[in-house]
């Protein structure tokens, strides 16, 4: 495990090399080709071909292919406009829906979550969300979240929640029956039989985050004793 | 504090005469004043206050409308002769901001916004006089130019002024007592005796905040009595003015006749 | 994009849910504020207050000017707030927002019009030279009820702050520095701390006090209350929002009369233990 800062050269070579967040292809530099342009841990694959760098950010920037959570803002023409937390709205096309149709297209509010899919994610467009698998057109899982509550961490947390061998889920799901949707961008969606383990969930969630308090699992043992759940 | 007047003379009689609950003279007055969708005048004693209400109409900035109610947009306009000393306070003043932003919140519960969705709302308060109660006249005159305005509301919004001289309560204070003594500033929904807007800006004890808070609440109810007795009348004349069905404006002026005679009982 | 989203629909509905069952997100209770963290800097009357994930940071200076022909025997106060984007992005840069208006008035008639400091006190040759205080107010964080945060971060503020002690001969001052000669404190008539109490649209749920921003955004109205430990209101401050019966006025008022005598005692016991850690050399 190493950490680097912004502006170190990082010792990444292979012949197909790929690069991922936070790292950036300089040629004007003697030895070396690669350097760092973020503060963080840096990682790569068993066998050397990807590299990227593990940090932590509050502002969500759209990637291809992320599941994020997202609050629609407004209708636009056949579509959409949704906030998904990154520096411009995304849209959402009124038909990127399972079974849609032009005559039937799903009732959103404004002020609806959804849990949608990065379609389209390019520095000079606006982002683009998909809310069904544009293969099999089935939904997966995508599509409105009704009920429940919106929990905001940062966006290693949610990364840290998507790992199936992360503690926290499992040990509140030991406690509680509970329903999550955990969105790339720094949102997880929560839903619970009481509100007591919603907000049990969410305080959690706030302790264990390493932008808030930063409790290992231990900690978070003893912290989830003290909630009266 | 050392004041060179008395606010409380030993007979009960404040420096202008009155008795301590007793409030200044009120005139209303409804009668439209230019392309205003509705106006009023208000004077209490030497405050006046007149307000045009303009709307729901389509917002001058599209960006500000709500997707699912009307905007209602206070702006506060006092004028340069309204006190003894001539002064020209521009519009980014704190004060007038304040002012405004009071207005606005308190009816914004009390206007049905949600039936007007991406409009907005005016309400153009301007002070042509003041001599204490500033918000209180400003919001009744409001209220009753929302009413000449036919923009549906919840209730009328009454507000009156009080204080407290050592431990005499009194309403509806001058400009020369407002300087002098704590006061505060109490709106009321008359039907439910809810109170929508509470102000107070001077130390004064818990205790005898809750006697004087009480006293404007019930105040409010006399100035109740006034507005509905001014917005009938001024629908009355215009329904003679209309000239038509004589029946009507008999029923109306039996109603009107009954009001008013049994609020002079109460 | 005109405004900054609104909370969406299945956050507005649960937090309605559970403030109806007596529950925050944050696990206190519906009257319960979020215990203030004051910091003392190395300068007197440097003070970072934080609740929770608000923060404010105040500080007080003072020199020495010319009164006012008005008022020949007063000091002067002035008081410097400014909301910048950096609190929230709610925030704009230039245009006075609505929260800034409200925030300014309120400081001003929480910590000035109330009499806090004694003015005269701060005169120090009638006509010729008073003391100006100077507060200023930085918002670093908004989290939710940035005005408790600011007026507390305010007062402690002028608590914590000693002027130098200055000396009259005939028409000579002189100004001790505060290593010849301890400083001393500004005379306050009283401590007012400001209360603020959420209301929801649906009144059968309770009030909740120290509201944070997402209570504070789906919140139908707020009550602020600054009120000293000795029960002397100073402000009462309900802006519109919905209508509520007299009863329960008085009652958030009594309920903001035992919250100031806890937060008195804290703030006391702060300061206490702060100077306590201070030396004071006197040659």
């Amino acid at each position: 495990m190493s950490f680097v800062l912004p502006g170190e050269l990082v010792p990444a070579q292979h012949v197909n090399l790929k690069l991922g967040p936070g790292l950036l292809q300089v040629s004007d530099v003697k030895n070396g080709s690669v350097m760092s342009t973020r503060a963080g841990e840096l990682k790569h694959t068993a066998n050397n071909r990807e590299w990227w760098i593990e940090g932590n950010s509050r502002r969500y920037v759209p990637a291809p292919q992320e599941s994020v959570i997202g609050v629609v803002i407004a209708r636009s023409g056949e579509g959409w406009r949704v906030d998904i937390g990154s520096a411009h709205f995304a849209s959402l096309d009124g038909l990127a829906f399972e079974g849609a149709t032009k005559r039937s297209r799903p009732n959103l509010k404004v002020g609806s979550v959804l849990y949608a899919r990065v379609s389209l994610a390019h520095k000079d467009m606006e982002p683009e969300l998909e809310c069904f698998d544009a293969q099999t057109r089935k939904a997966e899982g995508f599509g409105e979240l009704k009920g429940g509550f919106l929990v905001r961490c940062s966006l290693q947390m949610s990364r840290m929640l998507l790992d199936q061998s992360h503690f926290l889920l499992p040990l509140l799901g030991a406690r509680f029956p509970l329903e999550v949707a955990i969105g790339l961008n720094g949102r997880v969606w929560v839903s619970t039989k009481e509100p007591k383990y919603t907000i049990a969930v969410s305080r959690c969630i706030e302790a264990v985050d390493p932008d808030g308090g930063g409790m290992d699992e231990r900690a978070a043992k003893k912290f989830l004793a003290t909630l009266d759940i | 504090m050392g004041s060179r007047v008395e606010i409380l003379n030993d007979d009960g009689y404040r420096s202008d005469g009155r008795r301590q609950f007793e409030l200044r003279d009120i005139t209303m007055d409804l009668s439209p004043r230019g392309t205003a969708d509705g106006s009023a005048m208000i004077t209490h004693g030497l405050t006046q206050v007149m307000v045009s209400v303009f709307g729901p109409r389509e917002a001058k900035m599209r960006a500000q409308t709500l997707h699912d109610r009307a905007v209602l947009n206070v702006e506060v306009n006092i004028a340069p002769f309204s006190t003894g000393e001539r002064r020209k306070r521009n519009r980014g003043d704190k004060r007038i901001l304040e002012l405004a932003a009071s207005i606005k919140s308190t009816f914004e519960p009390v206007v049905q916004t949600a039936l007007y969705p991406r409009s907005q709302i005016d309400i153009y308060v301007h002070v042509l006089q003041q001599d204490g109660g500033l918000l209180q006249a400003s919001i009744n005159a409001a209220t009753l130019a929302l009413v000449g305005a036919g923009i549906p509301l919840l209730d009328l919004v009454c507000a009156v002024t009080g204080g407290v001289h050592s431990t005499s309560p009194m309403l509806d204070l001058t400009t020369l007592e407002e300087n002098d003594i704590p006061h505060l500033t109490v709106a009321v929904m008359p039907k439910t005796g809810n109170v929508t807007l509470v102000t107070m800006e001077t130390r004064l004890h818990v205790d005898r905040f809750g006697d004087i808070f009480k006293l404007t609440c019930d105040a409010a109810q006399v100035i109740h009595q006034e507005m509905k007795r001014a917005a009938y009348a001024r629908t009355r004349r215009l329904v003679d003015a209309m000239d038509v069905d004589s029946k009507s404006i008999l029923l109306t002026g039996d109603n009107v006749d009954k009001d008013t005679a049994m609020n002079e009982l109460e | 994009m005109p405004r900054p989203p609104s909370p969406s629909i299945p956050e507005r509905e649960f937090l309605y849910a559970s403030l109806k069952q007596s529950l925050r997100l944050d696990g206190r209770l519906p009257l319960e504020m979020r215990e203030p963290t004051l910091t003392f800097g190395p300068d007197l009357g440097w003070v970072d207050c934080a609740m929770g994930r608000t923060r404010v940071l105040a500080s007080v200076d003072g020199k020495m000017v010319k009164p006012t022909p008005e008022r020949p025997l007063e000091g002067v106060i002035t008081i410097h707030s400014e909301i910048s984007p950096m609190a929230s992005s709610d925030y704009e840069t230039g245009r006075a927002s609505d929260e800034e208006v409200v925030l300014t008035r309120m400081l001003d008639k929480v910590l000035r019009r109330s009499d806090t400091v004694d003015k005269e006190s701060l005169c120090v040759q009638a006509g010729q030279r008073v003391w100006h205080l100077r507060l200023t107010i930085h918002c670093l964080a908004d989290a939710g009820n940035l005005l408790d945060c600011a007026c507390l971060a305010g007062i402690v503020a002028l608590k914590h702050y000693r002027r130098p002690e200055v000396e009259v001969e005939g028409e000579d001052v002189t100004i001790h520095h505060p290593s010849e000669r301890a400083p001393i404190p500004l005379a306050m008539h009283h401590t007012p701390y400001c209360f603020t109490f959420a209301y929801f649209p649906d009144t059968t749920t309770q009030a909740v006090l120290d509201p944070t921003s997402l209570e504070q955004r789906l919140s139908a109205g707020l009550l602020s209350i600054a009120l000293n430990a000795q029960r002397e209101l100073c402000v009462v401050q309900k802006a519109g929002g919905v209508p509520l019966a007299p009863d329960e006025v008085m009652r958030i008022i009594n309920v903001a009369v035992g919250k100031a005598k806890e937060l008195d005692r804290i703030v006391e016991k702060r300061l206490q233990e702060d100077w306590s850690t201070r030396n004071v050399e006197v040659r």
